[in-house]
């Protein structure tokens, strides 16, 4: 009876504990959400308590109606889904390539790529915009989309490389024998066995994008050109602070990051664990 | 020239000096194979065409222009491009070379087959051969022009740039021109230049000591809250798990933009919180004194890092065989020594690469730092290095870049950073399983 006791105990303060962690955790988040809504600009002028200085919806339609917000979300959109999509391809079909022929060089193209991983990419961002600069990528959204693309291939391609070598052979065999191509192996065969790793490499490329600074900045000038980040960033620099307006519009952004997590925390859980085991 | 083949495979060394001699000419001469002999043909003809630019390039490269005060700005020599061109070259040049080297080897493995066949292969035969050979070919060309223009040619530059002096006030194209100037920037940075050495002393230090404590911070974190929202006797778990997955939701932008502003010293929410609850009597400088600061960088990281390892520790945890827990209660183990002795190790073991790979992405971890404390607080030699109480190297490496403009030394720093993570990357790479498979 006793140790039924303790272990009750134990199993509330593991809940006590826990529940601090969570207004750990929240704090920021609701102070962020409280912000969005609060009258005022900077943070110096909000109360501390969220929620405690009234709600208002103006820094709302002042980022629809006099900043260009659905301008660098578009944008950051496009970026993001062609960075998506085009690692998927480039990458799986290289990922393929690796695993099932052999030809000169494989194995120092393999190991080099393993080495350009570990590099940030804009360590050589001087060399990068000049090469922009030369075929007119300058500026545009492709210059950028192509940078992302050519930094997520050393890395992704050997993650999809690893989870093709477990299908087996004997699968794009059998299909050769009935007649089918290597294109026609790959798409229909391996593209779908692969599922959960191209899944997991389609959300981690497109997620990047949104969050990346760097390389917007350097490559993009013009005003309708700008992503997220950078117009995010430009309303809490050291010259202006604009908290509320930046709130506002981080909330924005937030929301459906953080329902499409929730709603696929189940798939990303298992493609985390299977992420790890066949690498 | 005889072209009749010998069947007993004498004649490989006659294959060997055509192919060699001209670029696809054995695949024309003793294969007929025209096409196939005709495209490696026109690579080296254009190749050859562009000879003399390929070595006015080379050239460039070398001397990475001279001086000409004289004449306008935009006539000038510019040292930059020109460095980036010769590298560019140097890349066609190399590709050139390993597509003869194939068309060599292609040619000699044709012979074989001849040798094996007594004869040579119709026309229709090659063709479709080529074309299912070449499958590897398009496959991999969009990776390997990508990776060669946008990776591999600008890390190239970059460690090119280490030994220039291109670099503020004296040295930026197209006013000036940049030259070679051998070890001098590894000199000044190794002991030559006093203020540069301790400042990279200093960095290269608190970039380790962040980017473990970073990791096992996180981990330990995610692993702990896993293992504790895994008890199935616990309420609410799937809310709290829910709940502690939102940082990792939110983009790391917004959320240590957030903290910056929430963390402030004077205006920051946290102090005027702890000041009104009368906790505190002056304001604490989170990120304003260089130890706190460093602290605070590592506390926020955990806030943001430990959702990753909680997802992934829970994820390969349900691999764990039940039988194993039930066994383990069976002979009266308790929690504790149930997780000491089975999830911890097996849990370690499964995601050992990705606590590496944790490392190695905090050692280049720019936004954690560059966005809540932007490299400050300003310490005693920032004024000259520009680099802060909490800046890492990577960080550094960005304000070198667009703040000083002293590319020389943000080139050796890139090196550095090359220096400490080569050992993982090959660590990375002999754990994988086609390296262990000896496919290598």
């Amino acid at each position: 009876m006793g140790n039924k006791v303790i272990k009750r105990i134990n199993l509330t303060i593991v809940l006590v504990i826990l529940t601090i962690f969570s207004l750990g955790v929240l704090y920021p988040l609701v102070y962020v959400v409280s912000a969005a809504f609060s009258p005022g600009n900077s943070i110096a002028s909000l109360s501390i308590i969220p929620f405690g200085d009234g709600f208002t919806l103006e820094h709302f339609t002042h980022l629809f109606n006099n900043t260009n917000y659905l301008i660098w979300f578009k944008n950051t959109l496009i970026i993001a889904l062609w960075t998506s999509i085009l690692t998927i391809i480039v990458a799986s079909l290289g990922a393929y390539v690796f695993s099932r022929f052999s030809f000169t060089m494989k194995k120092s193209m393999m190991l080099l790529m393993l080495i350009l991983q570990i590099f940030p990419s804009f360590v050589g961002m001087v060399a990068i915009y000049v090469i922009l600069l030369r075929i007119k990528g300058l500026d545009t959204l492709w210059g950028l989309v192509l940078v992302y693309l050519a930094g997520n291939i050393p890395y992704n391609t050997w993650m999809v490389k690893s989870y093709v070598d477990t299908i087996p052979k004997s699968l794009d065999e059998s299909a050769r024998i009935d007649g089918a191509n290597h294109l026609h192996i790959f798409r229909k065969i391996i593209m779908p066995i692969a599922r959960p790793i191209i899944v997991f490499l389609g959300i981690t490329s497109f997620t990047a994008p949104w969050m990346d600074y760097i390389f917007p900045k350097m490559i993009l000038r013009s005003a309708d050109k700008q992503t997220l980040a950078l117009g995010l960033f430009s309303f809490v620099t050291d010259k202006k602070n604009e908290f509320t307006v930046f709130a506002a519009g981080a909330l924005l952004v937030a929301i459906p990051f953080i329902i499409f997590f929730i709603i696929t925390q189940k798939t990303m859980v298992t493609s985390f664990g299977n992420a790890a085991v066949k690498e | 020239m005889n072209t009749r083949l010998k069947e007993d495979g004498s004649s490989r060394k006659q294959i060997l000096i055509t192919s060699m001699l001209f670029m696809g000419l054995g695949h024309i001469v003793h294969f007929k194979q025209y096409i196939k002999g005709l495209f490696y043909a026109l690579f080296e003809v254009l190749i050859l065409f562009m000879l003399p630019t390929i070595l006015r390039k080379l050239n460039d490269m070398v001397t990475l222009g001279i001086m000409k005060p004289d004449l306008p700005v935009k006539e000038r020599d510019h040292s930059i491009f020109m460095l980036i061109d010769g590298v560019i070259v140097l890349a066609i040049l190399f590709i050139f070379v390993v597509v003869y080297i194939i068309s060599v080897k292609s040619a000699l493995a044709e012979y074989k087959e001849f040798c094996i066949d007594k004869r040579l292969k119709t026309n229709k035969e090659s063709i479709s051969r080529a074309l299912g050979k070449s499958f590897p070919i398009f496959g991999l060309a969009p990776s390997v022009g990508l990776i060669l223009f946008f990776v591999v040619v600008p890390l190239i530059f970059s460690a090119c740039v280490a030994f220039t002096n291109y670099s503020a006030p004296n040295n930026i194209p197209p006013n000036n021109t940049v030259d070679w100037v051998g070890m001098d920037n590894f000199v000044a940075m190794f002991g030559g230049e006093a203020v540069w050495t301790s400042a990279l002393g200093r960095v290269a230090l608190w970039t380790i000591v962040w980017a473990v404590l970073a990791t096992a911070t996180c981990y330990f974190g995610g692993l702990i809250m896993a293992v504790v929202l895994m008890d199935n006797k616990l309420k609410f778990a799937p809310i709290f798990r829910g709940v502690f997955i939102l940082p990792y939701a939110v983009p790391s932008v917004v959320s240590m933009l957030v903290w910056q502003n929430l963390l402030n010293g004077s205006f920051g929410t946290v102090n005027r919180t702890l000041m009104q609850l009368g906790w505190i009597d002056k304001a604490i400088p989170w990120l304003s004194n260089e130890w706190l600061a460093k602290f605070t960088t590592i506390l926020i990281n955990l806030w943001a890092g430990f959702p990753y390892f909680m997802l992934l520790v829970t994820g390969t945890m349900t691999a764990i065989s039940a039988d194993l827990y039930e066994a383990a209660r069976i002979d009266g183990a308790n929690k504790f020594q149930v997780f000491k002795k089975i999830t911890l190790p097996m849990v370690l073991y499964q995601t050992m690469p990705l606590i590496i790979m944790s490392f190695t992405h905090n050692i280049n971890n720019f936004g954690a730092i560059f966005f809540l404390t932007g490299g400050n607080p300003v310490v005693s030699d920032s004024t000259i290095t520009s680099a802060g109480g909490t800046d890492i190297l990577v960080t550094w490496i960005y304000k070198l870049t667009v703040n000083l403009m002293k590319y020389n030394y943000a080139s050796v720093l890139a090196i550095m950073i090359f220096i400490i993570l080569a050992p993982f990357a090959i660590f990375q790479f002999r754990r994988t399983k086609s390296y262990k498979e000896g496919e290598f």
